[in-house]
C-alpha cells in the first residue's frame, strides 16, 4: 500500500498512451457535451476549430483512465479520492487521431489539520499529443490515507 | 472563395450572444437524476476505481457505497450547461479551461442534481470577435447539498454586424 509519506516531492512520472477516435469523440458528445464542433464533423469543419474535437471533460476523462491504468489511483494506493482540481487549461484541442500521454509533478504534500489519518497530494498535470504539444494541464489534487505508527 | 470564419457562428442559429449576457445573471440548467448503472457504465470506461464501479467493494470502501467519478459529475454539469445553450440558442464557443473545481459531496445512484450557473464577469476579448464570461457554476443534491462548484472563463460569440452596419 502507498500511502501520503510514499510520495516524493518533486518526482516526475510518464505514463499512458491513448488513442482517440472519432466514434469515442462523438459518443462522448452525444452524450455529455453535443456542441456541434464535438458532435457534427460537417458542421465543425466551419467552426473556429475548422474540425471536430473532444469535449475538453472527455479530454480529462481520458486522463484519469490513463492515470488508473498506471495505479494512480488504483487498489495499491491508499486513495481517498479527490476534493477537486485547479487552473485547469484546455490549451489546444484534442483531435480524433490524436494520441495522447500524461506527464506527472508531485508538487506538494499536506497533512489534514482536522483528521490526523490523512491529507492532500497536490500534482502538476500535463496532457501531450503525438507532436509532443501540451494539451491539456492542470493542478489536481488527490486525499490519501498517512502511514498508520508502528504500534498504534 | 474565401470563408468568413470571423465569428465562426454562421452555421447555428443563435438567439443569445455575449453582448446580451449581463453579469448577475442565474440560469437554471435544470436537473437529472444519476442512476447506479450509469455511475459504473463510466467509470468502467473512464475511472475504473472500485468505489466506482463496484456496489460491494464500494459498500466496504471509505466513501460506504458506489459514488460517480467526480469527471462523471462535471460529464453531467456539461450535459445540463449544453442542453441549457442549446435551448437558449447561446453562441456558445467552449471554453478554455476551468479555474478551479471542488468535489463536495459523493453523487450517489438516485441523487437528483440540479444546476445553476450565475455570471460573475463579462468582458469583450482585444483581438476576436468574441467575448469571456467569467461564471460560477454549481449543482445540488436532492438535499439541497452542494455537490461540485466549478468556476472559470467561457468564450461567446458576438452578435454578427449586419450589412451596413459600422463596427
Amino acid at each position: 500500500m502507498m500511502y501520503l509519506e510514499d510520495f516524493v516531492l518533486g518526482a516526475e512520472n510518464e505514463f499512458g498512451r491513448y488513442e482517440v477516435t472519432e466514434d469515442e469523440v462523438v459518443a462522448f458528445g452525444n452524450r455529455y457535451d453535443n456542441q456541434p464542433f464535438h458532435v457534427d464533423k460537417e458542421s465543425a469543419k466551419d467552426s473556429i476549430y475548422g474540425g471536430l474535437i473532444a469535449s475538453g471533460w472527455h479530454t480529462c476523462a481520458m486522463f484519469m483512465r490513463m492515470a488508473c491504468d498506471a495505479q494512480i489511483g488504483g487498489e495499491r494506493m491508499a486513495s481517498l479520492g479527490s476534493p477537486g482540481f485547479d487552473d485547469l487549461k484546455w490549451l489546444l484541442p484534442v483531435r480524433p487521431g490524436d494520441v495522447l500521454s500524461v506527464r506527472t509533478k508531485v508538487l506538494s504534500a499536506m497533512p489534514s489539520r482536522s483528521k490526523p489519518d490523512r491529507g492532500t497530494m497536490r500534482f502538476q498535470i500535463w496532457m501531450r499529443n503525438q507532436k509532443g504539444e501540451v494539451v491539456l494541464e492542470m493542478t489536481s489534487m488527490g486525499r490519501y490515507l498517512r502511514r498508520p505508527m508502528e504500534g498504534a | 472563395m474565401i470563408e468568413d470564419r470571423t465569428s465562426g457562428l454562421e452555421w447555428i442559429m443563435c438567439m443569445k450572444y455575449f453582448e446580451d449576457i449581463e453579469v448577475g445573471e442565474v440560469w437554471d440548467l435544470g436537473q437529472r437524476a444519476v442512476e447506479a448503472a450509469e455511475i459504473i457504465e463510466f467509470a468502467t470506461q473512464y475511472d475504473p476505481q472500485p468505489f466506482h464501479t463496484d456496489a460491494a467493494a464500494a459498500e466496504a470502501s471509505f466513501f460506504g457505497g458506489l459514488i460517480a467519478s467526480g469527471w462523471h459529475t462535471c460529464a453531467i454539469v456539461m450535459e445540463l450547461l449544453a442542453n441549457y445553450i442549446k435551448t437558449e440558442g447561446l453562441a456558445s464557443l467552449g471554453a478554455p479551461g476551468m479555474d478551479s473545481c471542488r468535489w463536495l459531496v459523493p453523487v450517489r445512484p438516485g441523487d437528483v442534481l440540479h444546476g445553476r450557473t450565475t455570471i460573475l464577469e463579462a468582458r469583450p476579448s482585444a483581438s476576436k470577435p468574441m467575448g469571456l464570461i467569467t461564471v460560477r457554476t454549481e449543482v445540488f443534491n436532492q438535499d439541497k447539498a452542494k455537490v461540485v462548484q466549478l468556476e472559470g472563463v467561457a468564450m461567446y460569440g458576438c452578435r454578427p454586424i449586419e450589412a451596413g452596419e459600422t463596427a
